[in-house]
């Protein structure tokens, strides 16, 4: 609970300096912040929080810094990458250690554990890679072929070829519905605004309608990062504007 | 700007470096000026525009109408307001015009004495400056989307060629040949440069989403590919592993010393790569909007600390810095989707052609006079019986 406070501090900080911040980036205080927005109550607490790399880019202006940082923090193991399957740059940045307790709580009580608590030790903390082949996967880590099956059975690997599979989070399937419904819908609101751009201050005092699930500034972090509007600064604040393509 | 100056003149700094700055400086106040224009001849859109490297006073430019038209860009009048004229012009009514638009055109390394310029009729032709006659054309089979020859060359005479054909023609301007051929695309080839480093390297891009390097000595394949995951085939999906880009690459651009290549393609990004090893550097430039079909003409700066780049996107350019991807401005000023842009290296001007039949001269700001210490500014006013009494200055920060 004390890290509640600290969190709405950092909030605060943010709130003052968003869209553009000073100095090298602390992307770890960013993520921390970020993943402060993800909703565990929606999923009953099951799913790990998770936040796109992108987002990342509307609260610092130097990307090439910004990945060069998450790419440190994943060489260090402290933070897994996944490829959420919608656009190839989408990528989902999520905690080891928030990865592990949610994935070993799901787990708990199921015949597949043994093997999912082995891949977690064997293969996460030294290899950070996306994806992982049937060679790699028999050879390198020596996982048997029924072992694979109960790990895409655990929703811990899915299918992205013949022979090869992606890290994945478990259960991450509705966290991936409310993600693409919400963030249509809150492009749908920039949209329909007059001359196509709002305030972004008014959109988040907006109230949201029932297809979007995640809090709209977790939407608004996203759009911006993914440069799908224009971020103009004003003298009422930051305006965001449809980008048309 | 003084310490600059200072430091070069007691010998701390080498001259190049207050020489860097003072580039990069002009090359972050380029805007539109009204005193500079260039005469409007094309009545269809400017599809490229190249300008000489061995004075820096002509420049050439193809339009989609055929027309080719040569400027002097050089401002002998005296005057600050200036035109940029043209000094002549290869029009519809010429026996030997392109049927089609013309897509490249480029003036020979050596000399403004001949230029190449290659469309959309299949041909390529080498143009007489004087005569303003083809010397040569070269007939291909499919629509060509570029072509360029080595700036640096001494031992060969190589126009590449990219056509609609996966195959990267070579035609020798000594010889007319063209029976040197580049296999190894499976798409058609939006774009071809020659490595100003090395002669005989050259980098071509293909609507295959790959870009290979060769060097033309080798019989055999390409050096490399480009792979935007630098060898790390977990990242993506399988279709697009060994990729360069998600989509049609259609821009290529090497920097001035031939250590850099700049890609950009339809997936909206623009990727650094190292030349010699074939290595993303990862450099994130963010969204760089691209929806072009054909080549997209981007271009570098030269001779500046840090070095920019220019891209056309949309109706406007956009300006980044070249190692750390940030954007430093957008120029805006054409009416229409903007085709092609060109650095002038010695004045450190950008010169800009779209659809709407525009050459825009994008120029640097003048620096202000340096505020002087306010005492000799106030001497100066007094001395001067001129100054009107109502335009001088009466605000003074102290109160007594």
């Amino acid at each position: 609970l004390q890290f509640f406070g600290i969190f709405i501090y950092i909030f605060n900080l943010f709130s003052l300096f968003l869209c553009k911040a000073d100095g090298p980036p602390d992307v770890k205080a960013t993520l921390q912040y970020l993943m402060t927005l993800f909703p565990r109550k929606l999923f009953n607490d099951s799913l790990p929080q998770i936040v796109f790399k992108h987002q990342l880019y509307s609260l610092h202006s130097d990307k090439t810094l910004v990945d060069k940082q998450v790419n440190e923090l994943r060489d260090k193991g402290e933070l897994l990458m996944f490829q959420l399957g919608f656009g190839s740059d989408a990528f989902g940045l999520v905690f080891s250690e928030d990865y592990r307790t949610k994935v070993l709580a799901m787990e708990d009580g199921r015949s597949t554990l043994g093997t999912v608590e082995k891949f977690l030790d064997k293969v996460l903390p030294g290899c950070s890679d996306l994806s992982f082949s049937k060679d790699k996967m028999l050879k390198h880590f020596l996982f048997t072929d029924s072992e694979i099956t109960q790990l895409v059975k655990s929703g811990v690997l899915t299918v992205r070829d013949a022979g090869s599979w992606w890290l994945s989070i478990p259960n991450s399937g509705r966290f991936t519905k409310y993600f693409i419904q919400g963030r249509k819908a809150v492009l749908g609101m920039v949209k329909k605004s007059k001359y196509n751009e709002i305030l972004k201050n008014d959109l988040q005092e907006r109230r949201t309608t029932s297809h979007v699930k995640l809090d709209i500034k977790y939407h608004i972090h996203d759009i911006i990062g993914a440069e799908l509007v224009e971020c103009i600064q004003t003298t009422s604040g930051t305006l965001l504007r449809f980008v048309d393509t | 700007m003084l310490s600059f100056i200072t430091a070069r003149q007691i010998g701390l700094d080498p001259p190049v470096r207050l020489r860097r700055a003072e580039s990069a400086r002009r090359v972050l106040s380029l805007e539109l000026n009204h005193d500079r224009e260039v005469e409007r001849i094309h009545g269809n859109g400017i599809n490229t525009i190249d300008i000489e490297v061995i004075e820096g006073r002509y420049m050439l430019s193809g339009g989609s109408d055929g027309v080719i038209v040569i400027y002097d860009l050089e401002n002998n009048s005296r005057k600050l307001q200036y035109t940029c004229r043209a000094v002549c012009t290869v029009g519809r009514s010429s026996r030997h015009v392109h049927r089609f638009s013309v897509e490249t055109v480029q003036w020979y390394p050596h000399d403004t004495g001949m230029f190449v310029s290659s469309s959309f009729d299949k041909t390529m032709k080498v143009w007489d400056t004087e005569t303003l006659k083809p010397a040569e054309v070269f007939q291909f089979e499919g629509n060509v989307y570029c072509h360029h020859m080595s700036p640096i060359a001494r031992k060969h005479s190589l126009i590449a060629v990219g056509t609609k054909d996966p195959k990267v023609q070579l035609c020798d301007l000594k010889s007319g040949s063209r029976i040197h051929i580049l296999q190894g695309h499976r798409g058609e080839v939006l774009s071809v440069r020659w490595s100003p480093r090395y002669e005989h390297i050259l980098a071509t891009a293909s609507a295959d989403s790959r870009v290979r390097v060769w060097d033309v000595r080798r019989a055999s394949g390409s050096l490399f590919t480009l792979d935007q995951q630098n060898g790390d085939q977990s990242k993506t999906s399988t279709e697009t592993v060994n990729t360069a880009h998600d989509g049609r690459v259609n821009g290529l651009c090497f920097t001035h010393d031939g250590l850099y290549l700049l890609t950009t393609g339809t997936d909206d990004r623009m990727r650094l790569w190292n030349s010699s090893t074939g290595e993303n550097t990862l450099v994130n430039y963010g969204k760089v909007v691209n929806e072009s079909r054909k080549g997209v003409k981007l271009t570098v700066s030269q001779g500046c600390s840090p070095e920019f780049v220019f891209v056309p996107c949309g109706s406007s350019v956009m300006v980044y810095a070249l190692h750390t991807g940030e954007m430093i401005t957008t120029l805006r000023g054409h009416y229409n989707n903007v085709d092609c842009c060109e650095f002038h290296p010695d004045y450190q001007e950008l010169y800009s052609g779209g659809k709407d039949c525009n050459i825009l001269a994008w120029v640097p700001v003048l620096r202000g006079p340096d505020t002087e210490d306010e005492e000799t500014a106030k001497v100066k006013a007094g001395a001067s019986a001129a100054v009107n009494p109502a335009f001088e200055d009466a605000w003074s920060s102290d109160e007594d």
